[in-house]
């Protein structure tokens, strides 16, 4: 049941997120028009927009997908407002402390924080247990939000119903919608590396306070910070694809997908596969035995390869040579798809680790990942605020710049991450604050990538000014007498 | 059904956790070959059979290995000798890879003499790779090694450590070797005071029980350790807590 309450809790993540979203975001072009040469920032201040610009885009696009699927799932079961209020608070709490960290304290060991380097204090001392603080008030937050969130789909659906298990024998008699399954799959993994982060928590905390007498394994940390952090991120695109198999064919005027065997069965060994790919981080690491770096080349693989191609099958069967009531909303859905898949292609180019041997550390990799988040998981967050703040609004009109806005995201994201494949294609090495004459090149396609992201955000402020007014409409004293 | 599953993984965790640190307070490894890596060797003055010179002099011409031995020594100082000698004596290693090596005294009753009788002993005496020596300034030496020797008065020995440190040329020790090793281990330390990259994982000490993998380096063998334990945790913990959301759900329909 969607009530009032939830609606409003919705209109100000939606709202929160994206302001949050463009500031963020201008770091990164700042960060982009350093290494470009354009303006001159001292390495402190890049690396700590590096950081702050890092772990803020994973967070806020990690819980607009859990926001989003906690508002759909009100169609199915009931949800709690008081626990989305409370992961919203601490959320809010958490990007204080980081933003405080960051550009009060000048911390800047990057989103991975990667052991020992926090340790190594080239900022202000409080600034370190800040950071951490920070991470642990989101863990805090979600696990709680995630938690309640299955609670309330265990309440309705089996364990083997949340996992569509009957779907695999005939004459089963409760289906499970897909944006159930996929729900309960995703948060199940953002589960388990919240769980990892916590861990991960301890064991830093265990040596900060422990004065010498205990130390970290590093290349057990590197393990935990990308069983954490990379599957995380992916599980949030995940959310965003739920999203897709609940809206899509909805907005598009035609039947909701079913779920049906090979449904079932790919988002089954997603939940697996995702778990395991993180090795892929690992390649350099020489005393990860190789048997574990095997793994994490077909896990990739695996991972990406049920859910990619189940999604973009059901996406052409619904598209091709059926009436499409195309909007806003299908229409960045649709190219959202398109943002993952290019994403997922040179992400599994590079868990190849043959390649990796040429990749790793180059542009390729910020590469890939902007490919499946800005054009890819973004888009279907963006998709769903739009969708959701018509329904806010209660109007339907279509925005004269209807065009113009795609025009921008489709010119502005893929230019921006092109700038990144060029340069990961010629072995630019990434986290470097300037490049230097050798590596000029690296210069001249900072500078263009970041004039292409300008274009990508104006299109977002576009986006940005209609949804934040429709959100707002949820607050007036109207709404509250129609609830 | 589920609540019995529920405890039985609990308890699991629980024996697991126990035998964990158990295992922690049997592992006591005192191993110090990565202290002082990448610290500054003194630069004092050394006397060979040339005469007086800065250490500098010498390491600034070519990486050194250093060997502290003295030559009352009735314990390992000869078998590191040895040991050393014969291992080099059997290395192709590149051309490139030039050094010398330092055999230097850390007894003040040492002089000269006894250094040059010592090369005479090991037929190193005309050897231009070979440099015996004493030093005036012993304790600034074996301090910048973190070369600690104690006097035995009962024996009237130096007790101490079989140590080779790397120097390169710049001064730096970068790397040592503990006790008598063997081709491979005296390789990996002349390519890396030839500034070559070396392959290296600390082993885990006391402080550091939640290692990825152990290694027995009196058997060689390498295992997995309770760390890897770490990154199944979540998916078990995870495991437990979809449980009891299940099962709450039964005991709702129960009531």
């Amino acid at each position: 049941m969607i009530n009032l309450s939830l609606k409003r809790v919705t209109s100000v993540w939606i709202i929160a997120i994206l302001v949050v979203f463009v500031i963020t975001a201008i770091f990164g072009i700042t960060m982009r028009f350093n290494q470009g040469g354009d303006i001159e920032l001292s390495p402190v201040t890049f690396f700590s927009l590096m950081t702050a610009h890092g772990v803020t885009m994973v967070g806020i696009w990690s819980v607009a997908g859990m926001m989003a699927v906690n508002y759909l799932m009100a169609r199915y079961v009931k949800v709690s407002t008081a626990v989305n209020v409370f992961a919203l608070v601490l959320t809010v709490i958490g990007l204080v402390m980081l933003w405080t960290s960051t550009f009060v304290g000048y911390f800047h060991a990057g989103w991975t924080f990667l052991y020992p380097l926090p340790f190594f204090v080239a900022w202000e001392s409080w600034a370190t247990p800040l950071f951490l603080y920070s991470i642990a008030i989101f863990g805090i937050g979600w696990t709680v939000w995630t938690v309640a969130m299955l609670m309330q789909i265990y309440k309705k659906y089996s364990l083997a119903q949340s996992f569509a298990w009957q779907h695999f024998k005939r004459g089963y008699l409760v289906e499970t919608p897909p944006f159930i399954l996929i729900t309960t799959v995703s948060l199940i993994g953002i589960l388990i590396c919240l769980i990892t982060a916590v861990i991960l928590l301890v064991l830093l905390f265990a040596e900060y306070y422990s004065n010498g007498t205990f130390t970290n394994d590093a290349l057990l940390i590197k393990n935990l910070t990308y069983f954490f952090g990379h599957t995380i991120i992916n599980e949030a695109l995940y959310l965003g694809v739920a999203t897709l198999y609940e809206l899509f064919p909805e907005v598009s005027g035609r039947p909701k997908f079913k779920t049906t065997w090979y449904v079932a069965l790919a988002w089954n060994c997603t939940l697996v596969f995702v778990l395991t790919a993180f090795f892929h981080h690992l390649y350099m690491d020489f005393v990860q035995p190789v048997g574990l770096q095997l793994v994490g080349q077909f896990a990739s693989y695996f991972a990406s390869l049920p859910s990619a191609a189940v999604t973009v099958f059901s996406i052409v069967i619904l598209v091709y040579k059926n009436p499409i009531k195309w909007s806003l909303t299908n229409t960045l859905f649709f190219i959202g798809v398109i943002g993952w898949i290019i994403g997922g292609f040179g992400a599994v180019i590079d868990a190849t680790i043959s390649n990796n041997f040429v990749l790793h550390n180059t542009l390729w990799v910020p590469a890939h990942f902007h490919t499946y988040n800005a054009m890819g998981n973004v888009l279907f967050s963006l998709a769903f605020f739009y969708w959701v703040a018509n329904e806010f609004a209660g109007t339907k009109v279509v925005p004269r710049s209807e065009k113009l806005r795609i025009g921008l995201l489709l010119i502005g994201g893929f230019g921006f991450v092109l700038m990144f494949y060029i340069a990961g294609a010629y072995s630019i090495p990434r986290r470097y604050s300037v490049y230097p004459d050798e590596l000029a090149l690296g210069r001249n396609l900072a500078s263009y990538g970041g004039w292409f992201a300008t274009i990508y955000v104006i299109a977002i402020l576009l986006f940005l000014g209609e949804i934040v007014n429709k959100c707002l409409k949820v607050f007036s004293p109207r709404s509250s007498a129609a609830a | 059904m589920s609540k019995s599953i529920f405890s039985k993984i609990i308890c699991c965790c629980l024996i697991l956790s126990v035998v964990q640190f158990a295992q922690a307070q049997k592992g006591k490894f005192d191993f110090s070959e990565e202290k002082n890596v990448y610290n500054q060797i003194a630069d004092v003055p050394v006397l060979t059979k040339d005469g007086t010179q800065k250490l500098s002099v010498l390491y600034s011409r070519s990486p050194l290995i250093v060997a502290l031995i003295f030559t009352r020594c009735t314990g390992i100082c000869s078998p590191l000798l040895l040991n050393l000698s014969e291992q080099i004596s059997h290395l192709h290693t590149d051309p490139k890879e030039n050094f010398k090596v330092l055999v230097i005294s850390f007894d003040p009753r040492d002089q000269f003499e006894d250094m040059a009788r010592m090369a005479k002993q090991y037929a190193r005496e005309n050897d231009p790779n070979w440099i015996f020596a004493v030093t005036p300034q012993i304790s600034e030496l074996t301090s910048s090694l973190a070369f600690n020797p104690v006097w035995d008065e009962d024996r009237q020995q130096l007790d101490h450590e079989a140590l080779l440190s790397g120097i390169n040329t710049d001064g730096y020790v970068t790397k040592n070797l503990i006790g008598l090793r063997d081709q491979q281990a005296i390789y990996s330390l002349i390519k890396s005071i030839n500034n070559e990259f070396i392959l290296s994982y600390p082993l885990p000490g006391n402080n550091n029980f939640l290692s990825c993998f152990s290694y027995d380096p009196s058997t060689g063998k390498k295992s997995w350790s309770w760390g890897m334990f770490l990154l199944v945790l979540p998916a078990i913990i995870a495991a437990g807590i979809v449980t009891i959301l299940v099962n709450q759900k039964k005991t709702l329909h129960h009531n």
